[in-house]
């Protein structure tokens, strides 16, 4: 079994992933946009297929892959946790900094009275 | 047919996480925040989670540590590696997520933390990417799916309780 993020992970299957997004395509149109030989392209569909994010669809003697996007609405729905994380974790921080440099201007403002004085 | 030029966008449905926020203090205090460890235990964990141990090798390849404890006692702790630091302006970190005891995580994420100067205040900027995943965890990982349904579930609880 192949994660979304382990396929994800490659640039190339990113880029193919992109070219799909536009619309179903063939291996032949592949190798030709992307530059990469047809055992090249052959094994990254592998991987996109076992991933879940890619399927065919024969159509004759055509093999069209196209584009599955259900693996990565997980993928968004760990990405919104992961802000909403950070969200709170920034409020802590903000609440924190107050106090921080709150205390530090004290500080500084002590250190100044005894210079006056 | 224009030659789509190699990128690492696929910025369609794996969109960065991108956070912005002002604090209204210097910057270098809010850097300070960021990285020296005492400061670090005070605000990254929950409301009602302790921060018992925390290590910071700021410079490029070092490592860090937080270790937090939940008020059962639990340990969660976050490991990562420092990538880029300039001093107070840019911190480049990734840090792993669902880590296993050999240090295996299924998922690590690319986080660029900018601090900007911004009306007397600091802006900063937080954009994390889901960058990879070791490869040989698909492998190592039989049901990943499942497992990973039960780490969200997990995480899901977790946010729950802040």
């Amino acid at each position: 079994m192949v994660s979304t993020f382990d396929a994800l992970a490659d640039p190339t299957r990113r880029q193919i992933l992109d070219l799909l997004r536009e619309r179903p395509r063939m291996v032949g149109e592949l190798v030709e946009q992307l530059g990469v030989s047809q055992p090249g392209v052959s094994k990254h569909l592998r991987v996109l297929r076992e991933a879940g994010l890619v399927v065919v669809r024969k159509d004759a003697q055509r093999r069209w892959y196209e584009l599955q996007t259900e693996p990565l609405q997980e993928l968004d729905a760990w990405l919104d946790s992961y802000r909403h994380l950070w969200e709170a974790r920034l409020d802590r921080l903000d609440d924190y900094l107050r106090e921080l440099h709150g205390s530090e201007m004290d500080k500084e403002e002590e250190d100044g009275n005894e210079e006056a004085i | 047919m224009v030659t789509k030029k190699q990128s690492d966008s696929y910025a369609g449905e794996q969109k960065p996480v991108v956070i912005t926020r002002v604090f209204n203090v210097p910057r270098e205090l809010v850097f300070k925040a960021w990285v020296e460890p005492e400061h670090i235990a005070k605000w990254w964990g929950p409301h009602h989670f302790t921060v018992p141990h925390c290590e910071m090798d700021l410079r490029p390849g070092g490592t860090f540590l937080i270790q937090m404890q939940g008020p059962d006692g639990q340990l969660y702790p976050t490991t990562g590696t420092i990538h880029e630091v300039v001093v107070p302006e840019k911190l480049v970190i990734t840090s792993k997520a669902f880590e296993d005891e050999d240090g295996n995580a299924p998922l690590v994420v690319l986080n660029t933390v900018t601090f900007e100067e911004h009306e007397g205040g600091t802006k900063l900027t937080l954009k994390a990417e889901v960058v990879k995943a070791a490869p040989e965890m698909a492998g190592a990982l039989a049901g990943m799916e499942q497992g990973w349904s039960e780490s969200l579930e997990k995480l899901a609880d977790y946010i729950g309780q802040l």
